[in-house]
C-alpha cells in the first residue's frame, strides 16, 4: 500500500510540472500574451472564447495553444499576431484576423521562423496579409486550417500558407481562399502538400518556386488566375489533383517552366482555357491523366524534351496540342483521343492508324490567335479532313 | 488645304508611333521572360522597342535576364517598378538597385528599383545589401557570370 502511495505521489507530481494556463475575459490571466509571460516550457495555454484584441504576440517558448469554441484574436490592422520562435509549439482552435497591409513589412497570421517540430492545426485566419508565414524552419504540419483572404481582384496581397526555404514540411487539408497564391513554395524541400482545397486566389493556386524533391496529392484547384505553376524545380511528384475551370486569355491548369525528373499521375483537367503549358521542360512522365473539356489541352513551348504520354484519357478537348519551338525525343503511347475517327479493324482495341494530335489549323492559330473565330467553321472542317 | 491635311496626317501617325509604355495590368498580365502572371507592384518591369512593342515582366530580375540575352530588338524605353512608391515605375536606366537579402523579390534575385540613389541607401541603411546601377545590374546577373 504504501509503495502505491509513493507511485501515486510520483505521477502526480509529474503530471504537475506541465501546468495548463486558462485565459479569459473573468479569468485571472486576461490576455494570451500575459500567459506567455507566466507561462513554463511544455505547459499549455487554453483560451476561451471571447474578443482578444492583441498583437505581436510572440511564442518564444515550447507550448501549446489551444482556443476552446473559437477566440478572436484581433489584429486591427496594426501588425503581425503571431509570431512563433520555439520548437516544439502546438496552435490549435483560433481565428486570427485582420493584420492589415505594410509595404515594407510582410505581415502574418501565423508567423513561423528560425525552428521546428510546429503544428498548427484547425486555426481560421480571415482578412490577414499572408496567412501561415514559415520561413528558415522544418519537420512540421500546417493542416486543416481555414484560410480566406479579401483579395478578390486586389493583388495587394500576399499567399495563404507562404513557405521559405523549409524542409520536411507538411501542408495537409487546409481550405485556402482569396490571396495572391494559395499555397506558395519557394526553397522548400522534401515536402508534402496533401487533401487541400484552393479556391479563388488572384495568381495560382499552389506555386512551387526552386524547390526539390516535393510531392502534391489529392488537391484541388479551382477557378484560380491559374491553378498551380512548377518553376525552376526538380522531382516534384503531381498525383491525383484536380484542376478545373481557369478560364481566362492566359490562364493554365498547370504550368511547368524549367522542370526536370518530375511525373503526372492520376490527375483530373477539366475545362482550363490551357490545361498543360510547357516550356523548358524535361524527362517528365504523364500516366493515366485525364484532360476534358479544355481549350488547348497540351502547349508546348520551346526546351520540351523526353515527355512521355502514356495512358491519358483526351476528351471532349478543343484543341488536343499545340507545338512549338524545338520539341523533340517527345512520346505519345497507348492514349485515348476523343477525336480519333479511324477503325479499329483487327479488334484488338487500338485503331488502326494512329492519331495525329497535331493540326494544321492548331498552328495558324497559334501564328494567328484571331483566326479562333473559323474553328468549328467549314473551312477548318475541310482543313482537316484534307490533312488525313 | 488639303496639303494642309495630308501635314496634319502625316504628323499624327508619326506622332502616333513614338514608343510609349502601357500600364500593366496586375494579376492578369503575363511576364514575357517567365510566364508568371504579374502581381508584385514593387518589382515589376517594362521594356518598350522602338517599334512600340511593349513587354511587361513581373520581376526586374525577368527584364534584366531578356534584356541581357535579347540585344534585338533595339530597346526605347526600359522602366522598373519603384519599391518606395507601389505601382509606379521608374526610368530603369537612371534608377539605383539594391539588392537585399532582406527585400524578396518575385524571382529569386532580391532585386529592388530606386529612383534615386539617395532612396535606395536609405533603405540599404535599414535593411543591408549592396547597390548597383543598371549596367552594373546587366553584368552582374549576366548568365555567363560567376556570382
Amino acid at each position: 500500500m504504501r509503495y502505491f502511495i509513493i507511485i501515486l505521489l510520483f505521477f502526480i507530481s509529474g503530471h504537475s510540472l506541465a501546468r495548463i494556463i486558462v485565459v479569459c475575459k473573468t479569468c485571472p490571466v486576461e490576455g494570451i500574451g500575459v500567459a506567455i509571460q507566466l507561462a513554463q516550457e511544455g505547459d499549455t495555454i487554453l483560451v476561451k472564447r471571447g474578443i482578444y484584441q492583441e498583437y505581436d504576440i510572440k511564442i518564444d517558448k515550447c507550448l501549446t495553444l489551444i482556443g476552446q469554441d473559437w477566440p478572436v484574436v484581433e489584429g486591427g490592422n496594426q501588425s503581425e499576431v503571431f509570431s512563433i520562435t520555439a520548437p516544439g509549439v502546438t496552435m490549435e482552435g483560433f481565428q486570427i484576423q485582420n493584420t492589415g497591409a505594410s509595404q515594407s513589412q510582410e505581415r502574418a497570421g501565423i508567423r513561423i521562423k528560425n525552428t521546428s517540430d510546429f503544428r498548427i492545426r484547425r486555426n481560421r485566419l480571415l482578412n490577414t496579409y499572408f496567412g501561415i508565414y514559415l520561413e528558415y524552419s522544418r519537420d512540421g504540419i500546417v493542416e486543416d486550417n481555414y484560410i480566406k483572404g479579401e483579395a478578390v481582384s486586389e493583388t495587394t496581397s500576399g499567399n495563404a500558407v507562404h513557405a521559405w526555404y523549409c524542409k520536411q514540411i507538411t501542408v495537409r487539408g487546409n481550405s485556402v481562399y482569396g490571396h495572391r497564391d494559395g499555397i506558395y513554395f519557394e526553397f522548400v524541400d522534401s515536402s508534402w502538400i496533401s487533401h487541400n482545397y484552393s479556391e479563388a486566389n488572384v495568381r495560382y493556386g499552389l506555386h512551387f518556386m526552386f524547390s526539390n524533391d516535393d510531392r502534391y496529392f489529392h488537391n484541388t484547384f479551382r477557378h484560380n488566375g491559374s491553378g498551380v505553376a512548377v518553376m525552376f524545380s526538380k522531382r516534384i511528384d503531381m498525383i491525383a489533383n484536380h484542376f478545373e475551370h481557369n478560364w481566362g486569355t492566359a490562364a493554365y491548369g498547370l504550368l511547368l517552366k524549367e522542370i526536370y525528373d518530375a511525373s503526372l499521375r492520376d490527375n483530373h483537367f477539366d475545362r482550363n482555357t490551357i490545361g498543360i503549358f510547357m516550356e523548358g521542360a524535361a524527362r517528365i512522365n504523364y500516366e493515366n491523366n485525364t484532360f476534358s473539356n479544355n481549350g488547348i489541352t497540351l502547349k508546348m513551348m520551346g526546351g520540351c524534351i523526353a515527355n512521355h504520354f502514356k495512358g491519358n484519357f483526351f476528351f471532349s478537348n478543343t484543341l488536343d496540342l499545340v507545338v512549338e519551338g524545338n520539341t523533340n525525343d517527345n512520346s505519345f503511347d497507348g492514349n485515348y483521343w476523343s477525336e480519333y475517327t479511324g477503325y479499329d479493324l483487327n479488334r484488338d482495341g487500338v485503331g488502326d492508324v494512329p492519331y495525329r494530335p497535331v493540326k494544321l489549323f492548331a498552328y495558324v492559330m497559334h501564328r494567328c490567335p484571331e483566326s479562333v473565330v473559323l474553328l468549328r467553321s467549314f473551312f477548318v472542317d475541310l482543313l482537316n479532313l484534307s490533312e488525313k | 488645304m488639303k496639303k494642309a491635311i495630308f501635314i496634319l496626317i502625316g504628323v499624327a501617325m508619326i506622332a502616333g508611333c513614338k514608343p510609349s509604355p502601357q500600364p500593366i495590368n496586375y494579376g492578369t498580365d503575363l511576364c514575357n521572360h517567365c510566364q508568371m502572371t504579374i502581381v508584385d507592384r514593387q518589382h515589376a518591369g517594362e521594356a518598350v522597342t522602338k517599334k512600340s512593342k511593349v513587354y511587361k515582366f513581373d520581376a526586374i530580375e525577368c527584364m534584366v535576364n531578356y534584356v541581357n540575352v535579347h540585344q534585338e530588338p533595339e530597346w526605347a524605353i526600359l522602366l522598373a517598378g519603384d519599391y518606395n512608391r507601389p505601382g509606379e515605375m521608374t526610368d530603369a536606366l537612371a534608377g539605383s538597385y539594391l539588392i537585399s537579402k532582406a527585400i524578396p523579390s518575385p524571382m529569386g534575385a532580391y532585386l529592388s528599383a530606386f529612383a534615386s540613389k539617395e532612396e535606395a541607401e536609405k533603405v540599404q541603411s535599414e535593411k543591408g545589401g549592396e547597390i548597383y546601377d543598371w549596367s552594373q545590374l546587366l553584368t552582374k546577373l549576366h548568365p555567363g557570370t560567376p556570382q
